[in-house]
This record gives C-alpha cells, sequence and structure tokens, in this order.
C-alpha cells in the first residue's frame, strides 16, 4: 500500500509541459466533436425568426416523445442492469483466472469488438427467430409453452445490445478487480465476517469505480445506439437515437433532429453523471 | 499459564490438561508436493509459540490450515477443546496478522480496528470504547481518523494487529508481521507485541524465517524443514541442544568438525577429527561418519578445557562487545570463536592459538 502523494496545487502547464501532449488529441476533438455538436445545438435552439425555444416546447408536448424518451432509458436501463449482472462476476473469474485462462478469455471478449455491430445484429436474428436457438431452448426447458419470436421485440433488442455491450462492463470492473489484495476478504474472513458481509463491505464499495465506469460507458453506449434498435426491432419502436437519425435521414427535419439529439445528450450526461457522483457519495473515499 | 503443557513446565503430574491448541497430523500437498506431512503440535493457553523455518517449509502452509484459509488433507485442528477442522474461517475465532496487514484501503483506522466488531454484531455502545482501547494500546489514538493509506509500514502493522486482537480471539496467528518494517522498528515492535500479547494474554503462534525474532519473542519454537517440526522447544533448549543438524545450522552460529567414530563407552564417543581425537556424549557405532559441533560463545581461548587444540588463526571479526575468531580448517569443517576477553587485544591472523571446549558443549549429528 503505497502513500499517495497529494499535490497542493496543479503544476502550470508552462512549468509542466508533458500536459502539452493532449494538444493535437484537443485539437482533433474540437473540430470533428465540439464544433458540429455546438452546431447542433445552435439549430437546435434557432427558429425561423432568430433564437427560440419553440422546438423543445412542441416536442415535449407530445405524448409520442414522451414514450420515446421512456423507450429510450428503459431500454438502456436493462441493458446496463444485464450487462452488469452477467459482467460483474466474469469480471471476478477473469481477474482471479491462471494466466492462460485469462489470456483465453480476455481475447474472446475483445476479439468480438472487431467484429461490427451489423454482423452481430444479423447474427442475433437469427438465434432470436421463432424457430431459433433461445426459443427452442426455453420450450425445451418448459419455461414457454409454444416457441415465440424474440425478433423485434423489446426483451429481444435488450438481448442483443447487451451482448455487443458486455466488454465495456466487463474490461473496467476487470481491471479494478486486478488490483484488490484477495487476502482482504481473507482478512474479512477471520475478524468473523461472512462472506457476503466481506462482499458488500470490502469489495463491493472497492470495486466501485470499476462499477462506475462500466455503467457510464455501457449506460450512455445504449443511450444512443442506432444500428442495433433499426435491425433487431425495427421503425415501430421508437428511440431518441433512431429518431433523431430518421429526422435527419428521413425525415430532413434538421431542427427536430437537432432538438432530439440535444435532448439525448442531456440525458445521457445527467445520467452519467449523476450515477457516478452518486457513487463517489455512497462509496466515500474510493 | 501453569498447565500441563506450560512453557517451561514440561508435562509433569499425571493430570493430562487438555491443549489450547492441539493440531494432529496435519498434512497438505500441492499437486505431487507434499507441504505438510503429518504435522503435530500441541499448544497451552497463553502460549506463544514460534514456527522457524526456511521459505517452503510449510509454516505458512501450516499456519493457514490453523485459520481455516486452506484446508488440510488430513489431520486435525483442535480449539480450546472444540474441533474446529470443518470450520469456516468467519467462525473459528483465530485472529490473523497478514505479512501485507490486508489492512482495508478504503477505510479510516478506526473503521479497519471496528470491522470485526461490526462484523459479529456487537452492540454499538461496545464498539466505539473498544475501538479506543486497542487504538490506544497500540499507541495510535491520535491518528483513528486518518485513511490507512496515509500511515507508514510500521502503523499500519499496529493498525493490523489492533484490529486482529479487537474482536478478542481465542487465537492470533502472525504472518512474518514485521519483514516489511526495517531492523531498528522491527526490534521496538517485537518487544511491544510481545509485551501486548502478555498483557491481554492472547495465545498466539508466530510465523517467522528470522531466528532472532523467533528467540526474543517466544515461549516455544517449533523449527520446521521440508514440511516437518525438527525441534520443538524453548529458546535455550533449541539454543544449547538442537535436536538435528538442521535446527543446529538454522538457529544460532556453530563450529561444525566432520570426524569417524573411533570408540564407543558408556555413552561417550571419540571421534577422529581434523584436529585430532575429540569426545562428546552419543551413541554411535564405531566407525560412523559424525559431524561434531559447538556454539562459538563456547570455547575457550587459551584456557584449559576437556581437551585443547592448536588452531591457525585465519581471520579476526571486531564486532564490539565482541571478537569472532576464524580458524583454519580442512574441507567442509568450521572452527570459529566468539569471546569477550582477549587481554593482549586482537591477534593477527597467522596466529596459532589453543582452544578448549567441555565434553558437555560438544553436540554430535549423524554426517549430513
Amino acid at each position: 500500500m503505497t502513500t499517495r502523494a497529494v499535490p497542493s496545487h496543479a503544476p502550470s502547464p508552462w512549468r509542466d509541459p508533458v500536459i502539452l501532449l493532449a494538444v493535437p488529441a484537443v485539437l482533433y476533438l474540437l473540430v470533428v466533436y465540439a464544433y458540429p455538436l455546438l452546431w447542433l445545438l445552435m439549430k437546435s435552439f434557432t427558429g425561423p425568426s432568430g433564437l427560440t425555444i419553440q422546438p423543445y416546447i412542441s416536442f415535449l408536448s407530445d405524448p409520442f416523445n414522451w414514450r420515446v424518451v421512456g423507450n429510450t432509458l428503459r431500454v438502456a436501463a436493462w441493458v446496463t442492469l444485464f450487462c452488469f449482472v452477467i459482467g460483474y462476476p466474469a469480471a471476478f473469474a477473469l481477474a482471479r483466472a491462471g494466466t492462460v485462462v485469462q489470456i483465453v478469455m480476455l481475447v474472446s471478449i475483445i476479439l468480438p469488438l472487431s467484429i461490427g455491430a451489423v454482423v452481430k445484429a444479423f447474427a442475433w436474428q437469427i438465434v432470436l427467430r421463432r424457430d431459433g436457438v433461445v426459443s427452442q431452448l426455453l420450450v425445451g426447458l418448459g419455461i414457454w409453452d409454444e416457441p415465440q419470436r424474440l425478433l423485434f421485440t423489446e426483451t429481444g433488442l435488450v438481448l442483443g445490445a447487451a451482448n455487443i455491450f458486455l466488454p465495456f462492463m466487463i474490461l473496467p470492473i476487470y481491471s479494478v478487480v486486478k488490483l484488490i489484495d484477495p487476502r482482504l476478504s481473507e482478512a474479512g474472513a477471520t475478524l468473523g465476517a461472512t462472506p457476503l458481509y466481506s462482499f458488500t463491505r470490502v469489495t463491493l464499495p472497492l470495486t466501485l469505480p470499476g462499477i462506475v465506469s462500466g455503467v457510464a460507458f455501457v449506460f450512455s453506449m445504449s443511450v444512443s445506439m442506432f444500428v442495433i434498435p433499426s435491425l433487431l426491432i425495427g421503425d415501430r419502436f421508437q428511440t431518441l437515437a433512431t429518431l433523431t437519425g430518421r429526422s435527419f435521414l428521413l425525415m430532413r427535419n434538421e431542427q427536430l433532429g437537432s432538438t432530439t439529439a440535444v435532448i439525448l445528450l442531456a440525458l445521457a450526461v445527467a445520467i452519467v453523471v449523476g450515477s457516478t457522483w452518486l457513487a463517489r457519495r455512497l462509496g466515500g473515499n474510493t | 499459564m501453569g498447565q500441563a503443557l506450560g512453557p517451561r513446565n514440561g508435562a509433569v503430574g499425571r493430570v493430562v490438561t487438555e491443549a489450547f491448541l492441539d493440531i494432529q497430523a496435519a498434512e497438505k500437498s500441492f499437486g505431487a508436493a507434499t507441504v505438510l506431512g503429518g504435522v503435530d503440535l500441541k499448544m497451552a493457553a497463553g502460549e506463544f509459540v514460534s514456527l522457524l523455518g526456511p521459505s517452503g517449509c510449510g509454516k505458512t502452509t501450516l499456519l493457514r490450515i490453523v485459520a481455516g484459509l486452506l484446508a488440510a488433507d488430513r489431520g486435525t485442528v483442535r480449539l480450546d477443546g472444540e474441533d474446529i477442522t470443518a470450520k469456516p474461517p468467519h467462525r473459528r475465532d483465530v485472529g490473523v496478522v497478514f505479512q501485507n496487514y490486508a489492512l482495508f484501503p478504503h477505510l479510516t483506522v478506526a473503521e479497519n480496528v471496528a470491522f470485526g466488531l461490526k462484523a459479529r454484531k456487537r452492540a454499538t455502545s461496545d464498539i466505539a470504547p473498544t475501538v479506543k482501547r486497542f487504538l490506544e494500546l497500540v499507541h495510535l489514538t491520535d491518528f483513528a481518523d486518518r485513511s490507512v493509506r496515509a500511515l507508514s509500514g510500521g502503523q499500519q502493522q499496529r493498525v493490523a494487529v489492533a484490529r486482529a486482537l479487537a474482536v478478542g480471539p481465542k487465537l492470533l496467528l502472525l504472518d512474518e508481521p514485521f519483514s516489511a518494517l526495517d531492523r531498528k522498528l522491527r526490534e521496538t515492535m517485537q518487544i511491544e507485541l510481545r509485551r501486548l500479547l502478555r498483557e491481554l494474554g492472547t495465545t498466539a503462534v508466530f510465523v517467522t524465517h528470522d531466528q532472532d525474532e523467533a528467540l526474543t519473542m517466544s515461549d516455544r519454537i517449533a523449527v520446521m524443514y521440508e514440511g516437518a517440526i525438527e525441534h520443538l522447544a524453548t529458546p535455550e533448549e533449541i539454543y544449547r541442544r538442537p535436536a538435528t543438524a538442521f535446527a543446529l545450522g538454522f538457529v544460532g552460529l556453530s563450529s561444525r568438525l566432520a570426524g569417524t567414530v573411533v570408540s564407543d563407552e558408556q555413552g561417550v564417543v571419540t571421534v577422529e577429527t581434523a584436529f585430532g581425537p575429540l569426545r562428546a556424549a552419543g551413541n554411535f557405532v564405531a566407525g560412523a561418519s559424525v559431524m561434531l559441533a559447538v556454539r562459538p560463545e563456547r570455547i575457550r581461548v587459551n584456557a584449559p578445557g576437556d581437551y585443547a587444540l592448536i588452531a591457525r588463526l585465519r581471520d579476526a571479526v571486531f564486532q564490539g562487545s565482541k571478537v569472532q575468531l576464524h580458524f583454519e580448517t580442512r574441507g567442509d569443517d568450521q572452527l570459529m570463536v566468539e569471546t569477550a576477553d582477549l587481554a593482549d587485544g586482537v591477534p593477527a591472523p597467522g596466529t596459532e592459538m589453543k582452544l578448549g571446549w567441555a565434553v558437555s558443549d560438544t553436540l554430535i549429528y549423524p554426517a549430513p
């Protein structure tokens, strides 16, 4: 356990030129990210007669749009929860596995990232069909009476999206678990703590930073996913991202598109920042 | 104390009191490697026993088996009359101070000490005073609200001790708790810990590879080698009469001369060595290859002993309160003397000196 030195004041960039190494990245992001985003923001607040908040009022007064916001948040929440529930234990297995098993696991987590979401979404179409593997399995297990189609349902969307985003939950948690001394649980046990008590009082608080990054990654990616819902559920089910896409691509309504894009961004930022803050508060000084 | 297995009073009397900690035939293998080969160890309540041995001798494995962190392949562990072999660690009442302390990094000093009390659901009104008392015992009262990450090694070690003792375990296990500390701090901490455990009457098993640490702190020492206890006795006994050549070599320095037994009369053998015939108490047949050993401070220089031999000085090491003299020998023999009284100062290398020692100080072992 090393003592971390906390500098009393941030070093000036002139005295610490290392910070200048970030200049290319900052310039790049300014041009390709900040500028278009600013353009979107401006667009959404600009009416025929100058500055206006009319697009937001008309968007929010339509109940259909509220359903779209609801769809977006609900699906993202389910995907994040699903990824967390299966990713958290997997991260422990990965961190505590022997070298060979660990390499195999890491490769099998990272390699699928090289397959695009489109390919995976088409693969899921096969799995989620009425005569697909999932349906047959559930009927075989007696959970379903007859084969059902999961494709073009919300459940199918959650399952498919979770599959694609799972690595982004596992990897940040894994990197934190790897740093936790396995002796800590042993120490807890010798002090009389049950495995559950040790887990909730020691392991969970110490893995919280990893959970926060995993949740932030997966949530912000599932809030904004566009290709996956288009392929797995179709037009009947709109999210803020698909609505934004439709507005620009099909309806040629730049105003609506910018408005939904800004709302989507605000929601995602609020939830990610809010959950980080909450986790910090709950976890104390982790 | 005062039980049949008390530290210094041996198993006298007819009443056999049950040992407080009783390990029987503990065996453990990892794959093909046998780490513990059927170890027995009995301890009295309040006793402090060190498991002393080189790395890989099985001492930490034995400790982990007692703590319940590792399951033995065979054998039983009884604590305070109860068979705890199959109990999980959190129901054993066995505290552990880990080598790297294993403090909870996200908690303060006081929260670390309170952890076990809370886990055991002690009354809230009990917890604060207990934490306060144990922080006082380890002199960390002023650090109660600090993060453990901000502490020095010695302070972390004291937190670990306070945390383990605060729940009042029946048995405390210490796994090389001083190995990360510098020498000076280590000596202070040894004395402090020993006094604390004596005050609390805690029974403790202490794992170390440092003979000085074991000699300083223990009521008894178990010298371990290759998964077995070679010698279990008081520090004095271990030092004066090590049971095996390994125990001799591991604890303290010694002069060692190889030889062959030439005669055997009533338990005293005469051994032919490079320095002529020497005698020692032991039962060996004529012709047996043996090793004779004498602790260096038991050898007298230029003084009469049971026998005297002449040796040529190779070099002398001045160590302040004493001088270490190394003499020329043949083969693997070692002849060294530690003496405090050299009337004429430190002699020059090459000087021939007369050395002598008592037969009763001579140890004899089968040749290694």
